[in-house]
């Protein structure tokens, strides 16, 4: 419908990203037709879709990496005459569009490569939205949000409001189904590539959007009794890098997971990632407390780290998890892989089968089976094979980042069942993720970064998504009044 | 739904041996081809032309694949094969050294040149193309030094590794070479070397975060390709019976070739030794069938380069 924001939602594998490709231009639909504005409108290319008015912002970025962040937003309109670019021009549209978005701190002439993955995230969104108002008749936004904290997707959600108000259609295609019906004024949702559901997002509530999807209702979760933790077993004493040059200290026990909360850019990541020894330059250290005999093992390199059992599973799994075109088994038995050795300290083939049948059994993980590539599988999948990953490398410290991103619901529910399994079993847990939900569902304590420092500590059953919030913008505070100073 | 699982499963394994039967077919294609165009193909003549220059060309590829499988490249190996044939060449004649001696120093020297080869790239982060293409120019410097710039003879006692023994016309040479290839394809597949080398190939980033220490790694393997060419320079020292500055110019870009045609990727993480061997025949079959339909050398390189190109394209249609 004209000037208005349609949801659409279902599994992944539901066919909601065909639906997109198939209106852009990339793919061909086998059959039936499409209509736009009344005129019937079949594109075979991207360039057509564009010429009538179609925007689009991709879920996997459509960014390229070598050029600049201006060059990118207006990739496929950029201003110039035959001579070249128009740079001026270029900088000012691009500065415009940066600062609509929420990406006043880049410079406009930075390479994308510098920039994280929530900040390319907005510029993806930003490139969506450059096409000039008076031609773009259809935005389609495929998961426009995943990287992003609540304030930044709120300020996106205001500006795809404003501009369905003043006539855009907007398609918005998300995992997240609070802001789906938060934004959007009717939602479909997609099963097996059929439409089981659809009405004003005004009488539906998540639960239902959950039952079409999935044809079964969630169970109600039950709040976690507390749990006492057992042993500490990682200390992080004095860690400080340049991204949070005020030192952090935290100690995780076994049987614990540990929730770190922030917005984006807060210094949650690069924790994980010094934690786990990553880059090299860092202050302080990250002692592991053995089980068995107490004695402390100093931990400085990511080898190190995983030869004692410590886990990472990162934010981007695309480049820093998974190796895209080999099998399920070589994804699953990398980490561990020593543990398949057979005689003559070779790996035998037969065993690593049979232990990537097993983990793949116990996680649920749908595919066609061990030698399947990793990249056909859904994001879902993927990510439990990354789990698969560390279970077969005996890992009994996990840190997480963003563990269910861009996953769907079903298996994200999954995802918390296990990640409750390895607690309950006696690991400990450090999980970063934007979704505050998703932290209150699974920490039994949170921990909260603000602008690189540790600001707050919160206890189960002591927090509330209201004082979340706060602790996270309080550093920033600061900031902004000597800024005004 | 159970049988088109048990289908899509079948496809999968059968793609992965498919992928070394599909140069395999290549191969016989042509040397069919050759067999109907050319008078004589099909002699032992041929054969014996064949299976004399492979080995050091086959050692060669071996390393070569390696390297490019771990996602780097090695462009000093002909220079290497230069370099530790010279040496070979210098001890032997100057002197009491016996053979053997020489020549396991010979290879030494190579796998020197890939320890330095290793460490720039590796510990000092420098690019593995330009550190190996310098060490190709003084690679080759270095072998001209050593030899004052002229072909040292040797004699025939190094020319036994290269003489056909029984019936069957192959070569101490040869059978190394081959039970080399099959070596290092188990190496591969089948040890924690090998699937860390395709792990940081794949992606290093990954790789590290698996746990994998990839300094150590990345320099074992350009030691092992720069052991690989000093034995390629002792098989082909064998073969001239003297020490040639000037043998193998050119060599790493027919070693890279033959890779490719055998189903390496050169963006790493992908190719099997066995692939590359079969490379190795069809660049010999083709050089030699070509040769003896009577199409003069810059024909033949001609038809070489289109031959590479090809096979390039066929594995980006196969890999989609």
């Amino acid at each position: 419908m004209r000037g208005s924001v349609h949801g659409l939602v279902g599994e992944n594998g539901a066919g909601k990203s065909t639906l997109i490709n198939i209106v852009s231009g990339l793919l061909a639909a086998d059959e039936g037709e499409i209509s736009l504005n009344g005129t019937s409108y079949s594109r075979s290319s991207r360039r057509k879709a564009l010429d009538h008015g179609v925007a689009l912002a991709y879920q996997e970025l459509s960014l390229i990496e070598t050029l600049s962040v201006a060059e990118n937003i207006l990739l496929s309109d950029l201003p110039g005459r035959s001579l070249g670019i128009a740079r001026v021009q270029l900088r000012t549209r691009a500065r415009e569009l940066m600062d609509l978005v929420g990406l006043a701190e880049v410079n406009a002439d930075d390479g994308l490569s510098t920039l994280t993955l929530a900040q390319r995230q907005l510029v993806e969104l930003a490139k969506a939205l450059s096409m000039p108002e008076a031609n773009c008749k259809l935005l389609m936004l495929d998961e426009p949000t995943s990287a992003l904290t609540g304030p930044q997707a709120d300020r996106i959600h205001k500006i795809i409001r404003d501009r369905a108000d003043a006539g855009l259609s907007v398609l918005y295609v998300s995992h997240r189904l609070e802001d789906v019906l938060k934004v959007c004024d009717e939602v479909s949702v997609l099963r097996d590539g059929g439409i089981a559901l659809c009405a004003p997002s005004s009488t539906l509530t998540s639960n239902d959007l959950i039952k079409a999807m999935s044809g079964k209702a969630l169970k109600a979760r039950k709040d976690d009794e507390l749990k006492t933790p057992g042993e500490p077993c990682l200390q992080v004493a004095q860690l400080a890098t340049d991204i949070f040059p005020e030192p952090i200290s935290l100690c995780c026990h076994r049987g614990e997971i540990l929730g770190i909360a922030g917005l984006a850019g807060a210094g949650r990541s690069e924790l994980l990632h010094s934690i786990f020894g990553l880059p090299a330059e860092r202050k302080g250290s990250v002692f592991l407390k053995d089980a068995i005999d107490n004695h402390e093992i100093l931990i400085d390199s990511p080898s190190q780290a995983v030869k004692n059992g410590i886990a990472l599973i990162a934010e981007d799994r695309k480049s820093q998890g998974i190796f895209a075109d080999k099998s399920v088994s070589m994804n699953s038995t990398v980490a561990g892989i020593g543990k398949l050795r057979g005689a003559l300290s070779t790996i035998s083939p037969r065993r690593e089968r049979r232990v990537t049948e097993e983990l793949i059994d116990r996680l649920k993980v749908k595919c066609d089976g061990p030698l399947q590539r990793i990249d056909r599988l859904s994001g879902g999948n993927q990510q439990k094979v990354l789990i698969a990953r560390w279970l077969q490398a005996r890992a009994n410290v996990w840190l997480l980042d963003e563990p269910t991103r861009g996953v769907d619901v079903t298996s994200k529910l999954a995802i918390h069942e296990q990640l409750r399994k390895l607690r309950d079993d006696g690991a400990a847990l450090l999980i970063v993720s934007s979704e505050l939900e998703e932290l209150m569902t699974l920490s039994d304590r949170i921990l909260v970064l603000s602008d690189g420092k540790q600001v707050a500590e919160f206890q189960r059953g002591q927090w509330s998504k209201e004082m979340l919030l706060e602790a996270a913008f309080s550093g920033y505070a600061k900031r902004a009044v000597q800024a005004t100073c | 739904m159970q049988s088109s699982k048990q289908s899509k499963n079948m496809f999968s394994k059968l793609s992965l041996v498919f992928e070394e039967l599909f140069v395999f077919l290549a191969l016989v294609v042509l040397v069919l081809l050759f067999g109907f165009t050319a008078d004589n193909f099909f002699t032992t003549g041929t054969l014996a032309a064949i299976l004399t220059q492979l080995p050091a060309l086959t050692v060669v590829t071996i390393g070569m694949t390696l390297v490019l499988i771990s996602g780097g490249i090695d462009l000093s190996v002909g220079s290497v094969v230069a370099l530790s044939g010279a040496v070979v060449g210098l001890l032997f004649t100057s002197s009491e050294m016996p053979l053997f001696v020489a020549a396991f120093l010979g290879i030494l020297a190579g796998g020197f040149t890939g320890l330095v080869n290793g460490l720039l790239g590796s510990y000092l982060r420098l690019p593995i193309f330009i550190v190996t293409l310098g060490m190709l120019e003084a690679g080759r410097g270095l072998a001209y030094m050593v030899t004052g710039s002229q072909t040292m003879y040797i004699g025939p006692s190094i020319q036994d590794l290269s003489l056909p023994i029984g019936g069957l016309g192959l070569s101490p040479a040869f059978l190394i070479a081959l039970a080399l290839v099959f070596a290092a394809q188990f190496m591969l597949t089948r040890t924690v070397f090998g699937r860390y080398l395709i792990a940081i190939g794949t992606s290093e980033q990954a790789a590290k975060i698996s746990g994998i220490r990839t300094e150590p790694y990345l320099t074992a393997v350009l030691v092992l390709s720069g052991l690989l060419a000093g034995l390629g320079g002792i098989m082909n020292t064998a073969y001239l019976g003297a020490s040639d500055p000037n043998a193998a110019l050119g060599m790493e870009l027919s070693a890279i070739a033959a890779a490719v045609i055998g189903g390496t990727s050169l963006m790493g993480g992908r190719g099997t030794i066995v692939g590359a061997f079969i490379g190795v025949l069809i660049i010999s079959v083709l050089q030699n069938g070509l040769a003896q339909l009577g199409v003069t050398e810059p024909f033949k390189r001609l038809i070489t380069g289109v031959v590479i190109i090809l096979a390039v394209l066929l594995d980006r249609w196969r890999s989609r």
